[in-house]
């Protein structure tokens, strides 16, 4: 029957990710790539592009990384190519000039919050002929290409929503609108996360439900021998892993830590900070 | 600490970006009631520290994740579900949800110099596609070649929905894609199918006498399931046609070329589908008439213009231009009217054609030896209005099939010589040839080694 089997990551490539054979910490490498698919998500919204092309994108983001370093490659750059790449793979492919130009909105976005002006932000739109228009334009061009050949164009993504609404059905919860969209919320927030290149869709779907209804004190059977996610073939520590995943998006930062991270967009930040970090204290 | 979430950077609040704790019930996360389950785990300043994920049945030789990472799930809630994953009997699991371990892993392309060059298939035509060895394994397959030179939009979308599609109608009678391999440069891209010996166009023109009955009907029922299964992932093929069509010595059809090949289903935004799809001759009437939605019944018509040619060993509608195919069409089955089709007079281009006064159709008589059944089956199949036409899964179901002559067993199909391994027919004098053409009706009756 209809099921498309979709790459995971291998237990060797989630035990060593690149980013973190290159040392970057673990705690880092997940909030860039959360601060990756949120800029992913703003220019989808900035782009008007439909939900399910920016879905597909951050996932093929998150896989990137199980075979490629930060080191080697900025996620600024990655998430676009996985941008512009998704929404080809979903029927609604954008113009590269308005992808770049609201990437540079982006980065000049953050580059003005760095630099802790007094003012506020303004754009600065950039020359079509200027440099930038056409650095931008070729790492847009060598992103698409690396994420195709980096994952084998194994591009084939599933998205959870379809079978979050059958298992909700099956467990008879449809007519509480509240835990339908809570469950539904955290689907989407889980896009910033890697579990989607990890886990099957019904293992992170089992999760988002017990979260919702954990939220919302509902019971559902959980003895051993009759475990509600078992009929849906998740393992429980799977899914208590993917809702950990989840819970780790809703981490406090603290604001130096935010402040990193947009100085680690582009492969140059992540070099820098390496040699920081690194001069003095070896690694592990 | 009602409000102490963090709000993520930048989150935007968006109608389609939904977030779990940005939901119209208002409360954030850490501000709601409060239950065991909070306690342990759910502050925004102690979320989980959850366990790595861990592949299961890897985990008993896999050395264990590191304690300090376990310490949440060892303080789960009491009333927490025990951990069953360990001695958990090996549950079958349903088909709708695979085990882990059969999903592929993330991996990078190869390179094409894992592959040894034999010879090339297609010369002339401009998708270059060539024999190949597998140094590793020593396997023969057929690397096709993309064509990516000059692009100004990246990686062309046709391109991805080629490997796309290919990859996800895996079924035994859709050309089997192995892999994607690159060369030297990014424009060197190539899709590694399983070789398969014959293409269906040539074959026919070289058979000496066409199909029989019960082997044409071991054919259409593969195509048939092979064009249910894209339909049902929701892949339009648009190019079906013989030359597209494999067929290896074991009497089994591949369908292949996927180079048009797009997801329908779609609410059809962005200008709609594209009229220029599938090779002329089995082009179906809505397209020549202009119709901007259209949907699987264009590749049903296909299958009835393959059905004809299998069994008139040439094709169809050998039509020179659109308005000939037409008129073609129009003599065929009559010319279409409200009743057959009632939506013709609302398409663009119908109004441009002189619609010949009526007559009843031919099929009859252009297939004098079909059965009743057979006959039924292609004008289900060649049906004007597309909303009529059979669909695959239908048509698996026609009785024609269930009718004497019964389907040959594809192991009972002779063997040819293959043009695309650069082999060449024997010689009909040539008495120790085992394949000769001439031989194709006796060599049919038996199996081949
Ligand atoms: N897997 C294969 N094995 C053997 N021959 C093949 C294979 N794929 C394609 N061919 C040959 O190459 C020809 C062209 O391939 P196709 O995929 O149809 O490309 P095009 O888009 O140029 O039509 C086919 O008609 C067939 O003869
Ligand atoms: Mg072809």
């Amino acid at each position: 029957m209809s099921v498309s089997l979709y790459p995971l990551a291998t237990l060797a490539q989630i035990e060593k990710t690149p980013s973190r054979e290159d040392g970057i910490p673990q705690n880092l490498e997940e909030d860039l790539r959360a601060y990756g698919c949120k800029l992913i998500s703003q220019a989808g919204i900035l782009l008007k592009q439909k939900q399910v092309a920016v879905a597909t994108a951050q996932i093929l983001f998150q896989r990137f990384w199980y075979v490629t370093s930060m080191k080697q490659f900025g996620i600024g750059d990655v998430g676009m190519g996985a941008l512009y790449l998704a929404s080809k793979l979903e029927e609604c492919p954008l113009r590269m000039r308005d992808l770049i130009n609201v990437y540079d909105l982006l980065l000049q976005r953050a580059a003005h919050t760095l630099s802790s002006s007094q003012h506020d932000f303004k754009y600065a739109p950039m020359s079509y002929f200027g440099n930038t228009f056409y650095d931008l334009k070729d790492a847009l061009v060598v992103a698409e290409m690396q994420i195709l050949k980096r994952l084998g164009f194994h591009v084939n993504v599933v998205l959870p929503y379809g079978t979050l609404v059958n298992y909700l059905r099956v467990l008879g919860l449809t007519n509480r609108s509240e835990v339908c969209t809570r469950a539904w919320g955290y689907l989407n927030d889980a896009l910033q996360s890697p579990v989607y290149a990890l886990y099957p869709v019904p293992t992170i779907v089992s999760a988002a439900i017990l979260l919702t209804t954990r939220h919302y004190g509902i019971a559902l059977p959980s003895d051993p021998e009759n475990c509600w996610w078992e009929l849906f073939d998740a393992e429980w520590e799977d899914v208590w892993s993917v809702c950990g995943y989840i819970m780790r998006l809703y981490r406090q930062k603290d604001p130096m830590e935010q402040m990193q991270l947009l100085t680690m967009i582009n492969k140059k930040g992540v070099r820098q900070w390496l040699e920081e970090n690194h001069s003095n204290s070896d690694v592990r | 600490m009602a409000r102490s979430r963090v709000r993520l950077p930048f989150t935007t609040f968006h109608p389609f970006v939904m977030s779990a704790t940005s939901t119209s019930a208002g409360p954030s996360t850490p501000s709601r009631k409060r239950s065991r389950w909070d306690s342990e785990d759910n502050s925004p300043d102690s979320p989980p520290q959850l366990a790595q994920p861990q592949k299961r049945r890897a985990k008993s030789e896999q050395h264990q994740v590191k304690p300090q990472s376990l310490k949440a799930t060892n303080s789960t809630p009491a009333n927490a579900p025990p951990r069953i994953t360990a001695q958990r009997k090996q549950q079958a699991h349903s088909i709708y949800v695979p085990p882990r371990t059969s999903h592929p892993p993330l991996m990078p392309s190869r390179s094409v110099y894992c592959y040894e060059r034999l010879n090339s298939i297609e010369e002339g035509s401009y998708g270059v596609v060539f024999r190949a060895r597998d140094k590793e394994t020593g396997d023969i397959v057929a690397l096709k070649k993309l064509k990516l030179d000059e692009e100004k939009h990246g990686f062309p979308i046709t391109a991805l929905r080629e490997i796309n599609s290919l990859m996800v109608c895996k079924h035994e009678n859709v050309v089997g894609i192995r892999e994607v391999v690159v060369g030297d440069t990014l424009t060197q891209v190539f899709i590694v199918m399983d070789f398969i010996e014959h293409d269906l166009k040539s074959l026919l023109t070289l058979m000496p006498s066409p199909f029989l009955q019960s082997e044409i009907k071991t054919l259409m029922l593969q195509l048939l399931s092979a064009v249910a299964h894209c339909h049902e992932r929701w892949i339009l093929h648009r190019d079906l046609k013989t030359s597209n069509l494999l067929m290896n010595n074991r009497g089994t059809i591949k369908v292949a070329d996927f180079g048009l090949a797009r997801r329908y289903g779609d609410p059809v935004g962005v200008g709609g589908l594209t009229q220029l799809v599938v090779t002329l001759w089995y082009r179906a009437p809505e397209i020549l008439l202009g119709a901007t939605t259209y949907s699987t019944a264009v590749d049903m018509w296909s299958v009835g213009c393959i059905f004809a040619e299998l069994i008139l060993k040439e094709p169809l509608f050998q039509a020179k231009g659109e308005i000939e195919l037409l008129s073609m069409i129009f003599k065929l089955l009559g010319p279409p009217n409200s009743s057959t089709w009632p939506e013709y007079s609302s398409l663009p281009l119908a109004k441009t054609i002189n619609l010949p006064p009526y007559h009843p159709p031919q099929l009859r008589q252009k297939f004098p030896y079909l059965t009743a059944a057979g006959i039924d089956l292609m004008s289900k199949l060649l049906t004007y209005d597309p909303e009529e036409r059979i669909s695959a899964e239908d048509a698996l179901h026609h009785p024609y099939f269930s009718e004497s002559p019964h389907p040959k067993h594809p192991d009972l199909f002779g063997s040819f010589p293959s043009v695309a391994a650069g082999e060449k027919r024997r010689k009909p004098d040539s008495p120790a040839a085992p394949i000769r053409a001439a031989d194709y009706k006796l060599l049919t009756e038996f199996d081949l080694p």
